[in-house]
């Protein structure tokens, strides 16, 4: 068999580089990450909200994606079945870390003002770090900011509708819901977004840029 | 003109540019409808900001990094073929020469399996003498090797004394084998004790 270049493999759709991954062609592999990396990182770092972490996040879905690759079955979108992988891992990472919260405002089974005190603990302030700069930069934009505050399901189905360009179907496989469901999170997330944005509108600013 | 104003998930409708059955009258209400058209437009505003945001690039060598932690499994059947692929002359002339050799060399084999098998009785005889041959020569050899580990003379009083003969070389033999075995282990056991 001939062997693809990488310069072939970068013209071919995913179903065909998806093939060749299941035949044991490295480069394969490597051009699935290069054709996902951005999206699949974007996506998980909406929803977590934290660089650092969105970096080891995407990279463990690339692991489970790529390792289980044989398993993949050619019906379902390759991109469906990547999103759908980097969805969960950012949910159930989103899940454990609602788990692991602890109050800052002392514990919530305090009886009176003095326990209230003593169970309670203040951050000490940092100076911002530059990859929390880069974080300020990157999700600082107003409608960053909104989405941010929209609930996690509500974030993933409105970000794969208009920032993947998803149809409503696509996104009911990807995040194994029912399609009515998906239609109401994206509403619902698009009257969020409407309501937190309107101040923006009511001071003469563009909702995507940064109000000085 | 539709009096009511456009319900939210028919904003949607608009919004996600649907062109289905009943969308038409909607766009005819938000034409003459002030409010509406305001609504569509606010929801338009922000779907087209969400369409704008960026993608955004990881750290710089994500894909080495998760090429260093997946397993890259290449399939029997794949690694049959590379290897064959290997052989495969990547010259033009060579690439004929070979596919003549192969075609000679097919076709060869190829007649002589089917002049075999029309000769089923040729094959039988074939088989049955060669069977025979190897039978004798594995009796020859079986009986030559006796001779040399225990002599002609105990094979003659064996063969005289006849299946009690056999039985009683048979019963020496094993007698032999266990004292050779133990002998060995005491012989390592010595040893091992020694050092």
């Amino acid at each position: 068999m001939k062997p693809v270049s990488v310069l072939d493999l970068a013209n071919l759709p995913d179903a065909d580089v998806v093939a060749l991954a299941q035949q044991g062609r490295e480069p394969a592999y490597r051009e699935l990450i290069r054709r996902y990396e951005r999206p699949v990182f974007s996506l998980v770092y909406r929803m977590v909200r934290d660089r650092e972490l969105a970096e080891d996040l995407t990279q463990d879905t690339f692991i489970k994606v790529l390792s289980h690759i044989d398993k993949y079955r050619s019906e379902f979108k390759f991109s469906s079945w990547l999103f759908k992988i980097s969805n969960n891992v950012a949910i159930d990472h989103l899940r454990r870390r609602q788990l692991d919260t602890v109050s800052m405002d002392g514990s919530p089974h305090a009886t009176n003002a003095d326990l209230t005190d003593a169970t309670s603990f203040e951050l000490p302030t940092q100076d911002e770090t530059p990859l929390q700069e880069l974080e300020a930069r990157e999700l600082g934009s107003e409608i960053e900011r909104a989405i941010g505050r929209l609930r996690p399901e509500y974030r993933a189905c409105i970000l794969l509708r208009h920032v993947e360009d998803k149809s409503y179907e696509e996104i009911a496989a990807t995040l194994d819901l029912p399609l009515g469901t998906v239609k109401t999170y994206i509403h619902r997330a698009r009257h969020e977004l409407r309501k937190l944005l309107e101040h923006l509108k009511e001071e003469g600013y563009d909702i995507a840029d940064e109000p000085a | 003109m539709n009096h009511r104003h456009l319900l939210p998930n028919e904003i949607d409708l608009l919004v996600d540019e649907e062109s289905g059955f009943g969308v038409q009258p909607l766009r005819e209400h938000v034409r003459g409808c002030p409010d509406c058209n305001a609504r569509l437009d606010s929801a338009k505003r922000v779907a087209s900001a969400l369409s704008e945001i960026p993608l955004i690039a990881p750290r710089y060598g994500l894909e080495d990094r998760v090429m260093s932690r997946v397993p890259v499994f290449v399939p029997w059947h794949v690694s049959a073929r590379d290897s064959m692929v290997q052989w495969i002359p990547t010259g033009r002339a060579a690439r004929l020469a070979a596919a003549a050799v192969v075609g000679v060399g097919g076709t060869l084999v190829s007649s002589l399996t089917l002049w075999i098998a029309t000769r089923g009785d040729l094959v039988a005889m074939i088989t049955g003498l060669a069977g025979e041959g190897a039978q004798r020569a594995a009796a020859d050899a079986a009986g030559d090797l006796i001779v040399a580990i225990l002599g002609p003379q105990v094979v003659t009083v064996v063969q005289q004394l006849g299946s009690l003969g056999v039985g009683l070389a048979m019963g020496g033999f094993v007698v032999a084998s266990f004292a050779t075995v133990f002998g060995l282990k005491r012989v390592a056991a010595s040893t091992r004790a020694r050092s």
